[in-house]
């Protein structure tokens, strides 16, 4: 009963080219995001806190897009993530009260800085393989940690660094509050998603699949690890080192107690639990790990008390997921979606029967 | 030079001390030069070209830890007011690491123990440990009430020994269920797996044991053991002296049983190649198990010994330990316990002595340090390449 | 040129030449296999197009003819369609009313009529629709020939604009391809003036593609390979052979720069027909020089579909940068279409199609160690290494084995380089086999006289 004609068809198939885009998937999700920061504009009551944490979830993703790409892809572990974010919130807030440029100067800035940072840790993985690197730059985000506990001039130490926003753009009379700063973090994570399927479809991300895969092998088909592994962490340190700028303007504060090993460790979840090579899956972990803690959590009087137990429902996330779905929690979400299509079918085919009577 | 009196608080931060940049550069100089020498000499020395190399890496390290005892003891020399003799100050600085070093020691091991068994970087150590602690501190609350007339030394052995046998309980229950019976057995996934179980412990503790503040107090508060050591007078707190012992007496024993029980040589079999030793009727589910519950000992060991120098028992109290130990599997290469001893010595003496010359930047120094040794020698001081077949 | 100016000039000016030179081969073989696959889309396009203008066009002309009982097909077609859509419907409707009854046991047989009066109306209706009573032919007469003439204006148009298009892609293409052929005149004059200036640097025999001398590799005390001396004839199947252990797997790493030889050297006549000496080149650039090689424990991308384990091993055609494919540039999207389509002859030159799409868990190892091999021709390969490729394969395999690497050598003029065990595929296909064993060699030759010679013999096939 469905309409075959060839205008039927065309039109039909218009519409799934839409809708079976890559990219489309990424524009629901940013505005299902937008959609709660417009129900505040609009007025309706929405806690201060539900928006904050969906706010930081769009920013974290955005840090766990990038790791994504490094364990996911390339298949390297590094926990130096949270000195990186740090460093990223630091780079802004000392450009715009001390140097007093603007925001677009420190993002260039911070990505010629993140290059050269992942370029280093970079040319370490090369001397380094696998679990020792991820001790070595747990080594390095312990120290960044210390770094910005005693670089009082820059950081401002443990009191943190506060963020004037009437110095952050100084050309257009924008209004730069909350609001449009959660706009500016969706639609930058919107851009990162589609940029990140882009180089993962690409030859590039074949590239670092192959490298992960075997070494060798890759070399014999022309793919030079020095350069991969280098890329790898370079795209890596900018995506972290992005996400500590947006942080900083959302957030307006930084204080050195945030990017600690925890941290790190919490994006490695948000990574392992959601799924490490797929940008869905990512969204879903980021959620889980800290969009839950924050928005929902956080709100009930059980874990106000005992914030501990947040800490150990993300625990128990991590060790359960890997130890039955390693593939991350999407997987799973895709089998019971295809599950759920089977079933939906089955029971489209018994209402039928049910109107329509059997063949006789 | 670097500031006139060397006291804790009397230091000015690196920031504000520009003299000594002239000295950095001319030791980094030096350094390269003896580098250099080192390497036409040796190699020569040594046909065999990967054995040159590992003897110029240890040779240099040598080197720079005594010149840098010689610097910071003539900068002593300068700085000090005249009570004290730079010799004395130092010595005693170098021995005040003896705690330190035990506890860094006992860390290391079970880290070196657990990944030659089951090829694991085991994060989750020092929070296993901190259990144990925790536990410990429980049972001197309950018993120091109950049983008043028992020494403070046998009150804490006692804790030590409950603290000890609920981590080893907690380790083998960590390999044995958890570890076993998951699907990814890569060890980048029994990592992952560590680092969920830090999550899970450091969250579990709290709610578990509650917010109430656990001490444990030291070993002894007996008068400091005086002796003398090429003339200095050197004081050692007895608590210290008991870890000493303690520490010597545990990893002499685990080596003994390395070296001689049946065991051991299934430790070290499975260390190889745990497929062929399975293969040839070593039971590596027993041993895994085992070194996974040693390990535990050996670090609720540490942490109990730890305890009195940081008053309570908190959840993060083992972390900088566990990253130094790391620092010191690293440093000392994970494919032997002979190495990660010797590290775990030179960690805490570098990090004081630094402490003394750039206060504040002393960890991020001698990280860079341990970073620049591994990137050259990426198997560690002690370490041997393995060829791999394409 | 003076002699002093020449030695510095030359070692700068050869390379940037060679580059410039290569580069131009790229483009102009890429842009040559673009234009197909543009041609076609815009056929497509213009297909595509070109139906549905007709579609629109008689739909156009329905009222006229329906007004004029003119019987075309499409009024015929569309009559049918909708005296489908009544029947269809009423069928539904039908089986609705008698699943009710049947459900609550009532009589359906009233419904049923009523339901069987209104169809009629409707088809009554519809009839009446679409042949009317009064025809007018007139006004019939003047549309047809008004929208006839628009049609085929528009069709005369979409047709010349295909052809103008295709046109255009090709003059372009030709112009961008003559462009490119007359600065490689240039530069190859120049490279060829250069390179006569300079003495060939490494000399090699004229039908060698590979010429191995002095091989050695010595892993501390053990001599894996020791002074081993071979020349490989271009277009020839090269067997190498030997025990467990001879040394031929380290052989062919040093060949491919995984292991770095103690001694020897190694001269390869590459893809441009140029000399190069092996000992200095990279492991990644192996492939740039045209030599591929198989792995004896299969190595694919267990992540990727088989079409994109292939696409890996074009990486180095790729020309697009890192910012290319973050952007997904043109550039990007064009090369992914030509390697696309490669890959996909490939396949089909092999028999893959079928697995085209399927991910390689799962697979046979059969078709696994074929797909290593399709993966290696890629690359445009000179020299072609395959590390036992007979390994687990039974009697029926190894002989398709054989025909496939029969045929790769004629249809992609490619030399192959033979490690096996097999003796009856080695035997059965190689033009000259050599013996080694303990890593050094025994002897070399044609299959009949390897077979005959008593050392080999002693050493390897059993001993008399």
């Amino acid at each position: 009963m469905i309409c075959k004609t060839e205008v039927c068809t065309d039109r039909r198939n218009k519409l799934k080219a839409i809708t079976h885009h890559p990219y489309f998937g990424f524009f629901v999700i940013t505005l299902l995001m937008l959609f709660v920061q417009f129900l505040r504009v609009v007025g309706v009551d929405i806690p201060n806190t539900l928006i904050r944490s969906f706010g930081i979830t769009m920013i974290y993703i955005i840090v766990a897009l990038g790791f994504s790409i490094l364990l996911g892809y390339a298949g390297l572990a590094s926990l130096g993530t949270a000195g990186f974010v740090g460093i990223g919130t630091y780079v802004l807030g000392y450009f715009t009260k001390n140097l007093e440029l603007s925001i677009f100067l420190a993002i260039a800035v911070s990505i010629a800085g993140a290059i050269i940072l992942g370029g280093i840790v970079g040319f370490i993985s090369l001397r380094i393989e696998g679990m020792y690197l991820a001790i070595i730059t747990l080594g390095l985000s312990e120290i960044l940690n210390e770094v910005f506990k005693n670089a009082v001039n820059i950081t401002n130490g443990t009191n943190g660094l506060g963020l004037d926003y009437s110095l952050v753009i100084f050309s257009k009379p924008i209004i730069v509050n909350h609001n449009t700063i959660f706009v500016f973090a969706a639609v930058v994570m919107f851009i990162m998603m589609i940029l990140t399927l882009n180089i993962i479809k690409s030859p590039t991300g074949r590239a670092f699949l192959a490298m992960r895969n075997s070494t060798s092998a890759a070399q014999a088909m022309g793919v030079s690890i020095l350069k991969y592994r280098l890329m790898a962490f370079i795209v890596s340190t900018v995506y972290a080192l992005l996400g500590g700028i947006i942080y900083m303007s959302y957030i307006s504060f930084s204080i050195p107690t945030t990017w600690n090993l925890a941290f790190s460790l919490n994006i490695l979840a948000a990574v392992i639990v959601g799924g490490s090579q797929s940008i869905y899956g990512i969204v879903l972990g980021t959620f889980m790990i800290f969009g839950l803690n924050l928005g929902i959590f956080q709100q009930i009087p059980l874990f106000q008390e005992n914030p501990a137990i947040s800490v150990i429902f993300n625990g128990l996330l991590i060790v359960l997921v890997i130890m039955f779905y390693p593939g991350g929690l999407i997987r799973l979400v895709n089998k019971t979606y295809l599950k759920l299509k089977v079933f939906s079918k089955k029971l489209y085919q018994k209402w039928r029967v049910y109107r329509y009577g059997t063949d006789n | 030079m670097f500031g006139q009196q060397i006291s804790s608080n009397g230091v000015e931060q690196m920031f504000d001390t520009k003299g000594y940049w002239n000295d950095v550069f001319l030791f980094v100089l030096a350094l390269a030069v003896i580098f250099i020498l080192l390497k036409i000499f040796v190699f020569k020395l040594f046909k065999n070209r990967d054995r040159a190399q590992s003897i110029t890496i240890n040779i240099m390290v040598a080197l720079g830890i005594i010149f840098l005892i010689y610097r910071v003891y003539v900068m002593l020399d300068q700085g000090l007011p005249e009570v004290i003799s730079a010799q004395d100050f130092l010595f005693r600085n170098i021995f005040n690491q003896t705690l330190q070093i035990s506890v860094l020691a006992l860390a290391t091991t079970g880290i070196v123990l657990i990944f030659k068994t089951s090829t694991t970087t085991n994060f989750a150590q020092g929070m296993i440990a901190t259990f144990g602690a925790f536990v410990a501190a429980k049972i001197i609350q309950r018993f120091a009430a109950a049983y008043p007339e028992m020494t403070v030394l046998n009150s804490v052995l006692l804790a030590m020994a409950g603290g000890a046998i609920v981590a080893f309980v907690l380790g083998m229950f960590i390999d044995v269920v958890i570890i076993r019976n998951s699907k990814d057995k890569t060890p980048v996934g029994k990592q992952m797996i560590t680092m969920g179980l830090v999550l899970i412990l450091s969250g579990a503790m709290p709610v578990i044991f509650g917010k109430v503040a656990l001490p444990i107090q030291k070993m002894s508060y007996d008068p400091n053991i005086e002796f003398n050591f090429l003339g200095s007078p050197i004081s050692i707190t007895v608590h210290a002296y008991y870890t000493f012992l303690i520490t010597v007496g545990l990893i002499a024993i685990l080596f003994a049983a390395l070296r001689f029980t049946k065991w051991g040589l299934g430790v070290r079999a499975t260390a190889s190649n745990e497929v062929v030793a399975g293969m040839m009727g070593v039971n590596t589910r027993i041993i895994t198990a085992m070194s996974w519950a040693i390990a535990g000992l050996l670090g609720a060991v540490a942490a109990v010994v730890l305890t009195p120098n940081i008053t309570n028992v908190s959840v993060a109290m083992m972390t900088p330990t566990q990253v130094n130990a790391f620092m010191a599997a690293i440093l000392g290469s994970f494919s032997s316990f002979a190495g990660p001893l010797v590290a775990s010595a030179i960690i805490p003496i570098l990090t004081s002595l630094f402490s003394l010359v750039v206060p504040l930047w002393q960890n991020a120094i001698v990280y860079l340090v341990i970073l620049a040794i591994v990137l050259v020698k990426p198997v560690g001081l002690f370490g041997k390449k393995v060829a791999k077949k394409v | 040129m003076v002699p002093i100016i020449e030695k510095l000039v030359l070692p700068v000016a050869i390379p940037i030449y060679e580059r410039l030179v290569n580069s131009l081969k790229t483009r102009i073989s890429f842009n040559q296999e673009l234009l197909p696959i543009k041609i076609e889309n815009l056929e497509k396009n213009a297909e595509k197009k070109l139906k549905f203008l007709k579609l629109k066009h008689q739909e156009k002309l329905l009222p006229y003819e329906i007004k004029a009982g003119v019987e075309s097909e499409y009024l015929q077609e569309k009559y049918q369609f909708e005296l489908a859509k009544i029947e269809d419907k009423y069928y539904w409707k039908n089986r609705i009313v008698k699943a009710r009854a049947a459900r609550k046991g009532i009589d359906a047989n009233q419904d049923l009529e009523m339901l069987e009066k209104s169809k009629q109306n409707e088809l009554a209706g519809l009839k009446a629709f679409y042949y009317p009573k009064d025809k007018d032919i007139k006004s019939y007469e003047e549309a047809k020939e008004v929208l006839d003439n628009e049609y085929r204006e528009k069709v005369a148009q979409i047709n010349q604009k295909l052809v103008q298009d295709i046109e255009k892609n090709q003059t372009l293409t030709q112009n961008k391809i003559e462009k490119y052929k007359k600065s490689l005149k240039i530069f190859e004059k120049r490279l060829a003036i250069y390179t006569a200036k300079k003495k060939a640097k490494y000399q090699i025999d004229d039908n060698t593609v590979l010429s191995i001398e002095g091989l050695s590799m010595y892993f501390g005390g053990l001599k894996a390979v020791d002074d081993l001396s071979f020349d490989v004839k271009e277009g020839e199947i090269f067997g190498l052979i030997g025990p467990n252990g001879a040394g031929k797997t380290t052989v062919f790493n040093c060949i491919t720069r995984f292991y770095k030889p103690t001694m020897g050297e190694m001269y390869f006549k590459n893809a441009y027909d140029e000399v190069v000496f092996l000992n200095n080149k990279k492991v990644h650039n192996i492939i740039k020089e045209g030599i591929v090689r198989t792995f004896q424990n299969v190595e694919v991308v267990w992540e990727l579909n088989i079409i994109d384990n292939l696409l890996v091993a074009a990486h180095t055609l790729y020309r697009s940068s890192f910012f290319g494919h973050m952007f997904n540039s043109k550039l990007l999207r064009q090369e992914e279409r030509v390697m696309r389509k490669k890959a996909e002859k490939i396949l089909e030159d092999l028999g893959l199609s079928a697995y085209k799409f399927a991910y390689p868990l799962g697979l046979p190892y059969g078709i696994l160690k074929k797909i290593e091999l399709a993966r290696t021709l890629m690359a445009n390969p000179k020299l072609i290494i395959l590390d036992e490729p007979a390994a687990g394969l039974n009697e029926a395999e190894t002989k398709d084995l054989a025909e496939v690497i029969k045929k790769i050598r004629s249809e992609y003029e490619a030399t192959i380089f033979l490690v096996e065990h097999d003796m009856g595929l080695v035997m059965s296909i190689c033009d000259t086999v050599c013996a080694i064993s303990f890593g050094k060699k025994l002897a070399m030759g044609t299959p009949k006289e390897i077979q005959n010679n008593k050392t080999v013999q002693q050493a390897y096939l059993g001993g008399e």
